[in-house]
């Protein structure tokens, strides 16, 4: 065990330097090509240029709010997505004609482009909070559908089998059989769903907000002021990094590791 | 010691009376199974025994109630049933283990459903995971176990349901010869000890051998039961126990004239 975490530790050492070294050697790139001079300061500034933008939209408070309001209206958007969906996905499980006709359109709904919801959204709702949300639900809800649906029916029927010899069926079957079997996979489609919403709320928000991340974005470009676009850039980056490996990742591993689907090297 | 000798009638515990079933099979009707009749008497350690194919598995399913059958009867105790249910406990081939459940939630699944309070379950699970020797994996989860350990889980699991029939389809086909023996005879003693009536299905002769005192061997299309052959042998047997070759000629001349035609077929 003790050897076990050592090396984990070691791992996540080497990769912590490589990680390192591949931002210090990107940053190194751009202030060479800034340096050379092909585009003029105004187009490409320089990392200290972006990293003195930063400093200010962070100081004067615009960067935390819009991350918060960002944040908010994701999170909240993408709850109901989740419930909706994976409420959706068990009933085309359900009543299988309405399952197999859902599923079928799934290609179609899955690469649905999520700014194609835009205009619809705005007629039907306006630019308001629920617009915004409205964009993200229907870009996710589907993923998240579609996911719960093929977790549910790629369930082993040996699983099933077992269970119910064993005596259980109805809810019990659903609650402690079908529910934990499904789960590794649903983690992922949830895992998909979210980069989906991630996309959706920064497009929504660039055309139809006066807060948050995306009009940060679009205020910069409005403004002439690539440091602030490359800022915002940056910033949404990061929380689809950090938000991925910290927490979505890290639930998908637990799982896997309780599995044992992570014995592979 | 004789256990069952077929002058006396013992207690009936299950009979299958005439069962039939067919799949289709791209729009072709194969018969699996083509009126099968079986009494299985209290306290039985009975095995079937056939070729690949033959649909020996099929009516072990059907038996659980997890295939329903095109016609005939399954009674227990002369009720007749036709769903699953804990009465019939399975043990699978694979395991059919829980992957997301520890060792000793695993064994506890069904008491769980059966709504058996904790302190009981704890219990029971405790004395079968003794009995099979894995009281020290309980907290362990299944991907850690060796193939041998998570077939004593599932036997764990499947005593500490308690059932009436304890159905077993193949269950030592995956294990290395040395585990494989060495669970030969736990069963029996398990057997021996607990007086479960037991239905054994495999392909391997041997084993059908060792493990039945009763051997009902399957036929191949249509399947159906050739014969039944009673063991009366002291136990535990061995694998190597040379007075247990008889048996086996017995069964494999049986089997010949079944699996020999078909070999034919296969070349012309």
């Amino acid at each position: 065990m003790n050897e076990n975490t050592q090396f984990k530790g070691s791992h996540n050492l080497h990769d912590a330097a490589n990680a390192a070294l591949f931002v210090a050697a990107f940053l190194g790139m751009w202030q060479i090509i800034f340096m050379l001079g092909i585009w003029p300061k105004i187009s490409l500034p320089s990392p200290i240029l972006v990293a003195e933008n930063f400093a200010k939209i962070i100081w004067n408070g615009s960067l935390p709010q819009s991350i918060g309001i960002t944040l908010a209206r994701l999170i909240g958007a993408f709850t109901i997505s989740a419930t909706l969906g994976i409420l959706i996905g068990f009933t085309m499980i359900k009543f299988k004609g309405f399952g197999k006709t859902l599923n079928s359109f799934s290609a179609g709904l899955l690469s649905f482009p999520s700014i194609a919801w835009v205009p619809f959204s705005i007629l039907l709702i306006g630019f308001n909070e629920f617009g915004i949300m409205f964009v993200v639900i229907m870009s996710s809800i589907f993923s998240i559908m579609i996911s719960t649906y093929s977790s549910i029916r790629n369930i082993p029927p040996i699983y099933l089998d077992a269970a119910r010899n064993m005596g259980a069926r109805g809810f019990l079957l659903f609650r402690y059989v079908t529910i934990p079997a499904a789960t590794p996979s649903l983690i992922i489609g949830l895992r998909q769903a979210w980069s989906f919403a991630w996309h959706a709320i920064i497009g929504a928000e660039i055309l139809m907000s006066i807060v948050g991340l995306g009009h940060i974005l679009s205020v910069g470009r409005e403004f002439l002021d690539m440091s602030q676009v490359i800022a915002s850039m940056i910033t949404i980056f990061a929380i689809g990094l950090l938000v991925d490996r910290l927490l979505l990742y890290k639930l998908e591993d637990k799982v896997r590791r309780k599995w044992g689907l992570d014995l592979h090297r | 010691m004789p256990i069952v000798d077929r002058g006396l009638s013992l207690l009936t515990k299950l009979q299958a009376k005439n069962i039939v079933k067919h799949f289709d099979h791209n729009g072709k009707t194969v018969v699996a199974l083509d009126g099968i009749n079986l009494n299985v008497e209290e306290g039985d350690f009975i095995c079937i025994v056939g070729p690949s194919g033959c649909g020996k598995s099929t009516f072990l399913n059907v038996v659980a109630g997890l295939e329903k059958p095109n016609s005939g009867e399954i009674l227990l105790n002369g009720k007749l049933i036709s769903t699953p249910g804990p009465d019939r406990i399975m043990v699978f081939q694979e395991g059919a283990l829980f992957p997301w459940l520890k060792v000793i939630d695993n064994v506890e699944f069904g008491l769980k459903i059966a709504g058996i309070p904790k302190e009981e379950r704890r219990e029971l699970s405790h004395r079968y995971l003794d009995m099979m020797q894995l009281t020290k994996f309980a907290d362990s989860y299944i991907y850690q176990l060796s193939t041998g350990m998570k077939q004593r889980v599932a036997i764990a699991r499947a005593l500490a349901m308690d059932p009436e029939v304890l159905l077993m389809d193949e269950p030592f086909a995956a294990l290395d010869s040395q585990t494989r023996d060495l669970l030969l005879v736990e069963l029996q003693l398990i057997w021996e000890r607990t007086k479960k009536t037991i239905i054994f299905v495999t392909h391997n002769i041997s084993e059908s051998v060792i493990l039945g005192n009763k051997v009902a061997i399957f036929k191949n299309r249509p399947a159906k039961i050739k014969k039944e052959i009673v063991i009366d042998y002291r136990r535990p047997r061995l694998a190597e126990d040379e007075n247990l070759q008889k048996y086996y000629h017995q069964i494999v001349e049986e089997l010949k004239s079944e699996v020999m035609p078909h070999a034919k077929d296969d070349t012309q």
